[in-house]
Parts: C-alpha cells; sequence; structure tokens
C-alpha cells in the first residue's frame, strides 16, 4: 500500500537560484516582463495586459504571452487569450512548448475540453516546464468523464505522491499540481487532504506570489467547511490583490458559508473583474435561488453556460432553478446536459441537493443526495448531505448512519463532525411524548421545560389546525438546546447561528429559555413560530418563500397571545418613513440580502403586517388561498396578481398607504427623530446636554423622542415627579410603543416607587399586555399587584403566567404562583406549578416534595400524593408535617388499599 | 456563678455590664460563637458584613440558644454599632479573644469562628484583611493551637479563603471557606446563603428542626450555584468543606465519602440545640423508651433505604409507608408526653 508524501523538500533552494539567473540574464526585455507581472499580480490587469502586449509587440517572448494570457484569463478574456497563445504557438515563438498548459487551461475555461486536453498533452510530451499542471489538469478532465477514466485518473493522480517523494515537484506551481492530485486521492484515503494541504503549503512557501495556490488552499478549507482559515486565506490574498476574481469569489463563499449577506456583493465584484468567470456567475445563480429570484438565478447560469457549455455548477443552478419553479423539461434538459459532461453527476446532484435544503425541500434533497451516493460511492458529501437532511426530515438513525460513513470516508468535514458530536449529546437527552409530539429535552431541564412545553405546543396545534384548516402529520418532533452553539449545530452545522429557532417542517429545533440570559427571548412565542412555519410548509408543499412564512409565523404569535411577537419601534418607522424597507414586491431582500443590519429584525414585523392588512381588506381566506397558489407552483407575483388581484408595485404603495394609517401618531411624533431611542439607527451623534434637551422639550411637546429622552434623563436623576409629564405626553404621541424603554415602563416604575400602586398597576399591565416579554415589567407587575392585596390574584397569576414563558427558573416565582392558584382553586395549575418548584432542585427537596403531595392531596390524587410524601420522608423521616399528611392519606383510605 | 468576661479582653464598659447580667453559663458542653468582621473597603460591603454578622448573632443567640455571653463581634469600626460591637477587629484584638475564648471553653465545648470581609492570598499567604495588619491563616492557626475543644469550627466567609483549609485542617475541626483556592478573589456570595441558612429554616432540608453544619454549607452552595445560573454568568466561587482533618476541602460533601460525616451532626447552636426535641436523655422513663422506639424506626428506616435497589418498588413503598406511620405515632406519643410533664 502506497505511503503517503515523505517531508521535506530538497530542491527548493536550487530552483530560486536557478530563477533569479535566468532573470538577470534577459536585461532591459525581463525588467519591463517584471513590471507587467507585478502590475497583474497588484491587481492592475488593464495596465499589465498593456505592457504585456507591448513586450510582444517589440520582442515575442513566451513569457509575455503567458502573462498575458494569464491577465487576460482573470478578467475573463478567455476567447482573446486562446487566440493570442494559439497564434504565438503557431508562430513557433521561442519556447513556445511553456504555453500548451496556459492554453489548456484556457480552453478548459471555455469548456472546450477536447481542445484542452490536446494543449495539455502536448505540454506533457514536449516537457514544458509546467507540465506536472498539465497532467493533473488532464488526469482532472478524465475524472470528470467518468467510468473507467476515472480510475485511469485516480492512478495518475497516485503517481503524483511518487513525484513529490523523488523531490521532481520543484516549483511552485509543480507542488501546487502535487496539491491538487492528492486532494482527489483523499475520497479515498482521508488523511491524504492533510498531504494536499501541505503540499499547498509547500507551493505557498516556495513562491507566495503564487496566489492562485493560496485561493486553492482556502477552498479547500472551505470544502471541509472550516470558514475561519478560508477566510484568512482569502484575506491574505486580497491583501496583495485586491482584485484577484478568484479570491473574491473565496471570501463570497466564505461569507455564504457564515450566512452573512456580503456574499452577493462579493461575487459581484467579482464577475466585475472577471465577468466570464463561470463559478462566479453559478454561484451567484445559487444565490438569487436563495432569493427565490428564479428569473435572475436562470440569467445568471445561462450566462455562465455562454461561456463554457459544460459547466456542471452552472447546469446544476439551472436544474434547480427549474425545478423550483415546475419546469419539468427545463429540469430534464439540464440534467441531461450535465450528464453528458459529468455521466457520473455526484457533484451535479450534491449541488441540486444543497439548493433544495437551503430552501427548505428536505426530502428532496435526501432524495438527490441519494443519487449522488447511488452514483459515485465515494462521495461522501453526498453522503452527508443526505444524512443532514434525514436528520431534518426526523429520520434520526438513518441519518446517524450516513453521517458516520461520510465521516469514516472524510474526517476533516467540520459540519459532519459537529453533528455527530451534537448527536452524541442528544443521546443523552430525553424523550418524551404528547399526543403530537415528540420532545426531545436535556435531561437537567427536561422536568421544568415539558410542564409548559407539551400543553403550549398541544395548544398550537389545535389553534393552527383550526386556523389553517388541516393537521400537518404527527408526532412533530421538538428539539431544545440549553447550549445555543448546539442548537446551532442542528441547524446549521457550525456554531454562531443568531436564530432562536428553526423549522424543518416535521422537526423543530429551539433554544430552550436557559440557552440566553433572562429575559432576552420568549421561549412561548418562539415555539409558537416554528410551529407555525411547520403548517405552512406542509400546506404549501414546502413551497412557501421566506418572507411569506416568516412575516406569517409572526403574525401567528400575535395571534397567539396577548403581547407576543414582534412590536413597532420608532426605528422601525423611521425606516419606513426614510424608504429603507424592502418593497412587499421584493421582501425576501430584507431577509437574504440585507441593506443593512437591522433589516432583517424590520423585514419580520414588515412581513407580519402584510397580512395584518390583507386580512383585514381580503380576509384569512385569501392568505390561505396565496399559501395553496405557493403550493401549486405560482411565484409571489402571480401570487398577488391571482389571489390578491392585484399588481405587486401597486401592493407596494397599498402597504405604505396602510403603515401611514396604521401608525399615524407614531410617524408624526417621529417626524425629526432617527429613532434612536430603541437603539436603531441612531448614527452615533452624541446626546444632548440635559439643559438642551430639557429645553427641546419644553419647546416641542410633539416629538416623541425628545419628550421619551427628557423623561428618562429626569427619571435617572430621581425626579420622579419632573419626569411624569414628558413621559406621559410620549406615551400619548407614541401609544403604540412598548419596547424595553418606552414610556409606560418608567411611569410604571415611577408610580410604583410613590406607593401609587392602582396608576402603577394599570401602566404595567397595559405595557405586558402588549409585551409579554418585557420580564422586569411582567416582574414589577407581580410586586404591585402583590403590595395591592389578595383580591389581585387573577392579576398576578396572569403575570406570572406570562414570565413562566420568558424566564422559568425562577423558583421563588413557582412558590407563589403555586400559592396564588391554590387560593384561586385552581389546582390543577397549582399542581404544575409545585412540579416546576420540584423541577429545579430545590435544596429543601422534601419541602417541596410535601407541598406537591399536599396540593395532590387537595387535588384529589391521593396515590399520587402517597408517592410524593414518601418521597419527602425517605429524605427527612422526622418531617412532622409529611409525616401528618402520610396519616392523612392513610385515615383517608381503605384497608389494604395502598 | 455569673458569666466570666474574657480574661484580659478590651471589652466596653456598657457591655461588661451586660455581659456580667447574662445567665449562668457552664464550661462545659457550651457553644461559643465569635464573630470577626474585617475591612470592608467601601460603604457598602461593611454594611453588607455588619448585615451578615448581626443576623448570625441573633440567630445564635435567639434562635440557636447559644448565650449572649458566649458571642463575641469584633469588626472594622464599633462605632457602627456600640450595642452589639465588642472591639475592633484588629489582629492583635482578634488574636487575644480566640485565646481567651480557647482558655474558657471546655473541651465538651463547642467553638464556632466566622471570619467576614476581604481575603487575598498575596505571595501564596492566604489572608484575612484587617484594620492594621492583616491576619493570616498561620496567625489564625497559631491563636488556635492551644484549644481543647472537642470541635472547632471555622468558617470563612471571605474572598480568597480557600487556602485557609490546609493550614487550619486537623481532628476535630471543621472548616468551610467560601472560595477553592487563593485564586477566587472576587466578592463571595456564600455568606450570603450561609447566613440565611443559619437564620432560617431555610437550610433544615430534613426537617428536623435544626440546621447541621452540612445543611447550611449545601444549601449555600446550592443558592451560589443558582444565582450565578440565573445571572447567566460563570460560577467564580466554590465553596469548600473539610471535617476529617486531611487538609482537603470538599466542594459537594457527603457523609458516605471523604467529607461531611461530621458537619451534618454539627448543629449551629451545640448539643444543646440538637437535642431540642430529642428526648433521649430524658429522665421520664416513658419517654426514654419512645425515644429508644424512634431511634430504632430511624434505623429501620435508613436499612430500608439500603435496600431499595434490591426491592420492587410497590413493596418498597408499603414497608417504608409502615415504618413511617410507626414514627409518626411514636413521635405523637412524645410530643403529648412532653405536655404531660410540667
Amino acid at each position: 500500500m502506497r505511503t503517503s508524501i515523505t517531508p521535506p523538500l530538497r530542491f527548493v533552494g536550487l530552483v530560486f537560484v536557478c530563477l533569479v539567473s535566468a532573470c538577470t540574464s534577459r536585461g532591459h526585455a525581463q525588467a519591463t516582463l517584471d513590471e507587467a507581472h507585478t502590475m497583474v499580480q497588484g491587481g492592475d490587469y488593464a495596465a499589465g495586459i498593456a505592457a504585456y502586449r507591448s513586450l510582444l509587440a517589440r520582442d515575442a517572448s513566451w513569457q509575455a504571452a503567458h502573462g498575458l494570457a494569464q491577465a487576460l484569463q482573470a478578467t475573463g478574456q478567455y476567447q482573446e487569450a486562446a487566440s493570442m497563445l494559439r497564434a504565438h504557438i503557431a508562430d513557433s515563438i521561442t519556447n513556445a512548448r511553456q504555453l500548451f498548459t496556459t492554453l489548456g487551461e484556457t480552453l478548459r475555461a471555455l469548456g472546450e475540453h477536447t481542445q484542452a486536453e490536446d494543449a495539455f498533452q502536448r505540454a506533457v510530451t514536449s516537457g514544458a516546464r509546467d507540465r506536472l499542471t498539465a497532467r493533473v489538469s488532464l488526469a482532472e478532465l478524465r475524472f470528470e468523464r467518468g467510468g473507467d477514466e476515472r480510475d485511469v485518473a485516480m492512478a495518475t493522480f497516485d503517481e503524483f505522491i511518487d513525484i513529490y517523494n523523488r523531490g521532481e515537484a520543484r516549483s511552485s506551481a509543480d507542488l501546487a499540481a502535487v496539491a491538487r492530485a492528492v486532494q482527489y486521492l483523499g475520497r479515498r484515503n482521508p488523511q491524504l487532504f492533510r498531504d494536499a494541504l501541505r503540499a499547498y503549503d509547500e507551493a505557498i512557501a516556495a513562491d507566495s506570489g503564487n496566489l492562485d495556490a493560496r485561493v486553492a488552499l482556502g477552498t479547500l478549507f472551505l470544502q471541509k467547511y472550516n470558514g475561519a482559515d478560508a477566510t484568512h486565506m482569502f484575506q491574505s490574498v486580497l491583501a496583495d490583490n485586491p482584485n484577484h476574481p478568484g479570491a473574491r469569489l473565496g471570501m463570497a463563499l466564505a461569507k455564504h458559508f457564515d450566512g452573512s449577506s456580503e456574499a452577493f456583493g462579493l461575487t459581484e465584484r467579482s464577475i466585475e473583474i472577471n465577468p466570464n468567470f463561470v463559478a462566479a456567475r453559478a454561484f451567484l445563480a445559487r444565490l438569487y435561488i436563495d432569493l427565490e429570484d428564479y428569473p435572475r438565478a436562470v440569467a445568471q447560469a445561462e450566462r455562465a453556460l455562454a461561456v463554457n457549455p459544460q459547466a456542471v455548477d452552472a447546469l446544476a443552478m439551472l436544474a434547480a432553478a427549474s425545478l423550483l419553479v415546475d419546469d419539468r423539461a427545463g429540469f430534464t434538459r439540464a440534467r441531461d446536459r450535465a450528464l453528458t459532461t459529468d455521466p457520473e453527476g455526484a457533484t451535479f446532484f450534491i449541488a441540486l441537493a444543497e439548493v433544495c435544503a437551503r430552501n427548505r425541500l428536505y426530502r428532496r434533497a435526501v432524495d438527490f443526495a441519494n443519487h449522488a451516493v447511488e452514483r459515485d460511492s465515494l462521495a461522501w458529501r453526498g453522503l452527508a448531505v443526505r444524512g443532514l437532511n434525514r436528520l431534518r426530515v426526523a429520520e434520526m438513525a438513518e441519518g446517524r448512519r450516513d453521517l458516520e460513513r461520510a465521516f469514516a470516508g472524510d474526517p476533516y468535514d467540520v459540519w459532519t463532525k459537529n453533528t455527530l458530536d451534537l448527536l452524541d449529546v442528544v443521546d443523552g437527552y430525553r424523550t418524551t411524548r404528547s399526543d403530537r409530539f415528540e420532545f426531545v429535552l436535556d435531561p437537567k431541564e427536561a422536568d421544568l421545560i415539558a410542564l409548559y412545553l407539551e400543553p403550549l405546543a398541544e395548544a398550537a396545534y389545535d389553534s393552527l389546525s383550526a386556523h389553517y384548516g388541516f393537521r400537518p402529520p404527527t408526532p412533530i418532533r421538538v428539539e431544545v438546546y440549553p447550549r445555543h452553539a448546539d442548537f446551532s449545530v442542528r441547524t446549521m452545522g457550525l456554531v454562531g447561528l443568531g436564530a432562536l429557532g428553526v423549522s424543518f417542517g416535521q422537526v423543530v429545533a429551539m433554544d430552550a429559555p436557559s440557552a440566553r440570559p433572562p429575559g432576552q427571548f420568549h421561549w412561548g412565542s418562539t415555539l409558537w413560530h416554528e410551529l407555525a412555519h411547520t403548517f405552512h410548509m406542509e400546506r404549501s408543499r414546502y413551497r412557501v418563500p421566506r418572507w411569506f412564512t416568516e412575516g406569517l409565523a409572526v403574525f401567528e404569535e400575535r395571534r397567539a397571545r396577548p403581547g407576543w411577537g414582534d412590536e413597532v419601534t420608532p426605528s422601525f418607522l423611521v425606516a419606513f418613513r426614510q424608504g429603507r424597507l424592502a418593497p412587499v414586491s421584493d421582501l425576501n431582500q430584507g431577509f437574504m440580502r440585507p441593506a443593512y443590519p437591522e433589516q432583517v429584525i424590520f423585514s419580520y414585523y414588515q412581513a407580519s403586517l402584510v397580512f395584518e392588512m390583507i386580512e383585514a381588506e381580503q380576509g384569512w381566506d385569501a392568505i390561505l388561498r396565496m399559501l395553496d397558489a405557493y403550493r401549486d407552483g405560482a411565484s409571489t407575483p402571480q401570487v398577488f396578481r391571482t389571489i390578491l388581484d392585484i399588481e405587486p408595485t401597486d401592493l407596494d404603495r397599498r402597504f405604505n398607504r396602510y403603515l401611514e394609517r396604521r401608525f399615524a401618531a407614531g410617524l408624526a411624533a417621529l417626524r425629526h427623530g432617527n429613532g434612536a431611542a430603541d437603539g436603531g439607527g441612531g448614527g452615533g451623534a452624541a446626546p444632548p446636554s440635559p439643559e438642551a434637551l430639557a429645553r427641546r422639550a419644553r419647546a416641542d411637546t410633539t416629538d416623541f423622542l425628545v419628550q421619551l429622552g427628557y423623561g428618562r434623563w429626569l427619571f435617572g436623576q430621581g425626579q420622579y415627579q419632573e419626569a411624569l409629564p414628558p413621559l406621559e405626553r410620549a406615551r400619548e404621541l407614541f401609544p403604540e410603543y412598548v419596547g424595553p424603554d418606552s414610556p409606560s415602563w418608567y411611569l410604571g416604575r415611577i408610580y410604583q416607587a410613590e406607593g401609587r400602586l392602582d396608576l402603577a398597576a394599570r401602566e404595567l399591565a397595559g405595557l405586558t399586555a402588549r409585551n409579554a416579554k418585557h420580564l422586569p415589567a411582567l416582574r414589577s407587575l407581580v410586586e404591585v399587584e402583590e403590595a395591592r392585596g389578595p383580591g389581585q390574584d387573577p392579576s398576578v397569576a396572569r403575570a406570572l403566567e406570562a414570565l413562566m414563558h420568558v424566564y422559568p427558573y425562577d423558583i421563588g416565582l413557582h412558590e407563589k404562583l403555586a400559592g396564588v392558584y391554590r387560593t384561586l382553586g385552581e389546582g390543577e395549575r397549582a399542581i404544575r406549578e409545585r412540579r416546576a418548584v420540584l423541577a429545579l432542585e430545590p435544596v429543601d427537596r422534601a419541602g417541596a416534595l410535601y407541598q406537591l403531595a399536599r396540593e395532590l392531596q387537595l387535588g384529589g390524587r391521593p396515590a399520587a400524593a402517597r408517592r410524593a410524601v414518601l418521597e419527602a420522608l425517605e429524605t427527612a423521616p422526622n418531617y412532622q408535617d409529611a409525616l401528618d399528611l402520610l396519616v392523612e392519606l392513610q385515615a383517608g383510605r381503605g384497608p389494604g388499599e395502598s | 456563678m455569673g458569666a466570666t468576661p474574657i480574661p484580659g479582653a478590651r471589652v466596653r464598659p456598657g457591655l461588661l455590664a451586660a455581659l456580667l447580667c447574662l445567665p449562668l453559663t457552664t464550661a462545659a458542653a457550651q457553644t461559643h460563637l465569635v464573630v470577626i468582621s474585617g475591612l470592608g473597603g467601601e460603604t457598602r460591603y461593611r454594611e453588607r458584613f455588619h448585615e451578615w454578622a448581626v443576623t448570625l448573632l441573633d440567630a445564635a443567640t435567639k434562635t440557636h440558644g447559644i448565650p449572649e455571653g458566649n458571642t463575641i463581634y469584633l469588626a472594622e469600626r464599633p462605632a457602627l454599632a456600640p450595642q452589639r460591637i465588642h472591639d475592633r477587629s484588629t489582629k492583635a484584638n482578634v488574636e487575644r479573644v480566640l485565646r481567651e475564648v480557647g482558655e474558657q471553653a471546655g473541651t465538651a465545648s463547642q467553638v464556632f469562628i466566622v471570619l467576614i470581609g476581604h481575603g487575598s492570598a498575596r505571595d501564596g499567604v492566604p489572608k484575612l484583611n484587617l484594620p492594621g495588619p492583616d491576619l493570616t491563616a498561620h496567625d489564625l492557626a497559631a491563636a488556635l493551637s492551644g484549644y481543647r475543644t472537642s470541635t472547632l469550627v471555622v468558617v470563612n466567609l471571605a474572598s480568597a479563603s480557600g487556602d485557609f483549609i490546609p493550614i487550619l485542617s486537623g481532628p476535630n475541626r471543621t472548616v468551610i471557606t467560601a472560595t477553592k483556592s487563593g485564586r477566587e478573589r472576587n466578592e463571595t456570595r456564600f455568606g450570603t446563603y450561609f447566613v440565611q441558612s443559619i437564620a432560617t429554616d431555610a437550610g433544615d432540608v430534613d426537617h428536623d428542626g435544626h440546621v447541621s453544619l452540612l445543611e447550611a454549607f449545601t444549601y449555600a452552595r446550592t443558592e451560589v450555584a443558582r444565582s450565578y445560573e440565573q445571572e447567566g454568568t460563570l460560577l467564580t466561587e466554590h465553596a469548600l468543606l473539610d471535617d476529617n482533618g486531611d487538609k482537603v476541602g470538599s466542594h459537594e460533601p457527603d457523609p458516605s465519602g471523604a467529607d461531611g460525616a461530621i458537619a451534618r451532626t454539627l448543629v449551629f447552636g451545640g448539643p444543646s440545640a440538637a437535642r431540642r426535641g430529642d428526648p433521649s436523655g430524658a429522665q421520664d422513663p416513658v419517654l426514654a423508651t419512645l425515644s429508644r422506639t424512634k431511634q430504632s424506626l430511624e434505623r429501620a428506616i435508613a436499612a430500608l433505604q439500603q435496600e431499595k435497589q434490591r426491592m420492587a418498588p410497590d413493596e418498597y413503598e408499603q414497608r417504608l409507608e409502615d415504618l413511617l406511620l410507626q414514627l409518626a405515632s411514636t413521635n405523637r406519643k412524645i410530643r403529648e408526653r412532653e405536655e404531660q410533664i410540667p
């Protein structure tokens, strides 16, 4: 069995010396060559091309032709490069053999594979200096043809190990060729990926100016889902050549991998340099598919194919776009073309599977990945994609099996490794079931979370079933992760996802309330939101666009409970007034390609308002018919036209008018502001001095931000009486604003501090009824209502109940709620709260068990009460109250009963 | 015999008079409590430390039956509470008071020493910051070296207190520290919950009517962890308990493990407090018999628990219930008998 590459290189120093002597012997022409080379290396392609042309006009050397060809390639002038090279070869320029490889690469970029092979072959047989590059390129073309050719190609790749070990790979280009070959060998022996890495490192060490080797190394990192190293590598190339199209595309891929919308801009900038960059066009097509802008995706794929008709990545995007618009003929044409170029087709099907997964078509992703795996048993990525998507459709055992096989084949795939590690964690989780759900919970908090999660999920299922008129298949699997990093890996294979929850349809994953600092998210509404997605996906057969399902899910949150779902903020209204919201007709942009960081958050709320408007104007049934239209393959403009009977641009205008009416008061009160009160769009201007603020507040009582700012400042100074008028005025000006720093919050606190409890209760109850995730307000409301006396128990219960959906980890609050429910005679809820206390592992476990037993007894469940009190007495046998209860329970039983 | 002031202690005249008026206490089987509060540095710390000290002293005298004359409170600023603070907590005063208490306490006595304040471990020397020279763990060990008491408890609630354990650990000694080492230098919360457990019945997790040192430690440790968890911050203090004299503290002591067996038997108020509600030593023969029955039932319950894993759940529950019902009956008879005795 062949071993891997043995270190180290022995000829690097010698090669360097040879190059130096060759350069110095050329005199003036060489100096100009150096200048031209420096121009191209630094990204000044136009100047470099001009310099090379000038050189060629004076003294046609193969070096000038080679340099010019590379500059033309970088800028996408492949035809011109090929013509120029052919001409010089035909003219028998001195050392013309040194141009064959470059000619081959140019022809390969144009999809002219037969002619490319011929050129590569000539480079090999003529003993060109870059014959190793030609040889690996030849093998790659054979590999792509599949079948028996693939075995021949693999044998060629294998020879590169010997070449390396014999020290025959001397130049940076040779070492990069070794790296490319060894990368293919990694399919069979994943350890060789490390050797590929090393060979790239050596290639770069031999010539740090070999930018293509650096880009190739970055791409290798990216293929293994190592975004950080990939980014670092691409950045280093861009530092040397800010216009390197490959590095720009690499950065775009890395950003896309990180979930950043910057991918778009970077890809477009890559194409600005090289308009015929096939890989960049294909990737841009993928990004347009993410945006669900299929016509643009098709246009990009076709532009790529116009350059290289055999580009499998572009054909995959063409097929994907066709598939997503139900163009079966288009899909078949693209597929057949791809399979003609690459009969094995694994790359094509993997790309399709990945696109389907990003577009929520998880089952189809499994099917396409399956095609890839069936066609190429070494397609580890295909196996991994199939496994990951099986996990998304709740085929847990099958998914895990795929991932384990994929990991055995390629242990450097970070996504696969992370997911397998996560599955090991989930193995320790507890699975519980309710009528329609399967809950997978960390055992440390399963007892607590399940108390609230199960009834809420069941209630959501019933409510949403009634609203959408159908019942999705069950059980729905709900996974709850106390570590946000685990949730992130479950969702996208890596840590760093900003979301709180995700719905794959039959599987929902979300952060546990403990995954975030107290009060940072409302886990109850998050669950409802994700389950709403499940209904949207199922009803539309997974064809619903992102903007639609996100907006409708927020809309459903608001329907679910008072105060759930997003609320309007000053910065949202300011963004609307400034025309910075995405138009409804292009709202996916707001999610997938935000123009500024807050636009994603604004888009959720904006999209929910779209449904508020549609329901108000055309009824709920219109929304259901829209979902059905998506199911039947309609695009968003078609849905607007056929269901809402409106042109998309007219809908944009109608929505703007709706917002103007809906938030007329707020918009008027924000006419001077930049929305900084809620931290958005502040622009970083220094805050005004208190004196200036006071002057402005007195001079203009119609400016919400000024009134609120002044009131807050006075509050901070403890000048409560003085703070009341501006805060009350602010509330009057923009009554819909119930954010964390809303006027009502400060007013509630002032009234509470001054003992004006009725006013405090009214203020805080009003605030929390419209913002149920305001944890401090909920806590204050509990305090205020308790201080008002026993008659306020229902209000205390409401506040505490709401609080549990935000932060359920405070033992004292559960004890309090248990007591309130006992007073109110709500026995089952009191029992739930006693169980919650117990689940939080109080130090006084015996006491908690006793209280539970007492509640169970009062609830007419003596058998359960007996078990609980026995458990209490196990810990504390002399616990007198518990002994008394045991005696009581025993007395209540008939003889022989247990 | 009157209450004996500590020889040589610099006690304010008014307080001395108060001490002289205290009820009779004997040297044997007494519990002594010395609370030493060091430098506060800032008002908020000074007030917090004083609050801990006063809460502890009030609980000691009012709830746990420690005679007021057996309590000493030294603090940074006696003027803060002249009625409560016996003297300034300088190193000299601390050493003198500790020597005096050691001389006064009999072999059967329990001595509780509680240190409150900011600690440090500069140059590897663990110390409590006091007005003037600090008190090192070695200074404390020297001051306690002559103690003949059967039970000596040192509770160091200060930051960076963990390194006191290897220096103070020894036979008949229980040492509790708020942190696991001198490197845990942040402000500690352990004291808040430790004092709370002593002052209320929150720490009485076995509901036997008194809080053992192990219960108090466990309560405080658990609540500290919970408070950090609820804030979403990393736990920066890991309290330790050592009661087996091996110079190594346990963060989660367990009577069946290295530490905890002795701390479980120690009650803050000392043996007399532990005896409240426990008539085993009663003169009344009926009570004595009932007490033996109760102890026998407690042993049977403990033995049954050992068998739990080998029994069917229903059978275990039934037998446990039978024993507990007998225990309930016995306890009721004890209460009734106690009420009959004048």
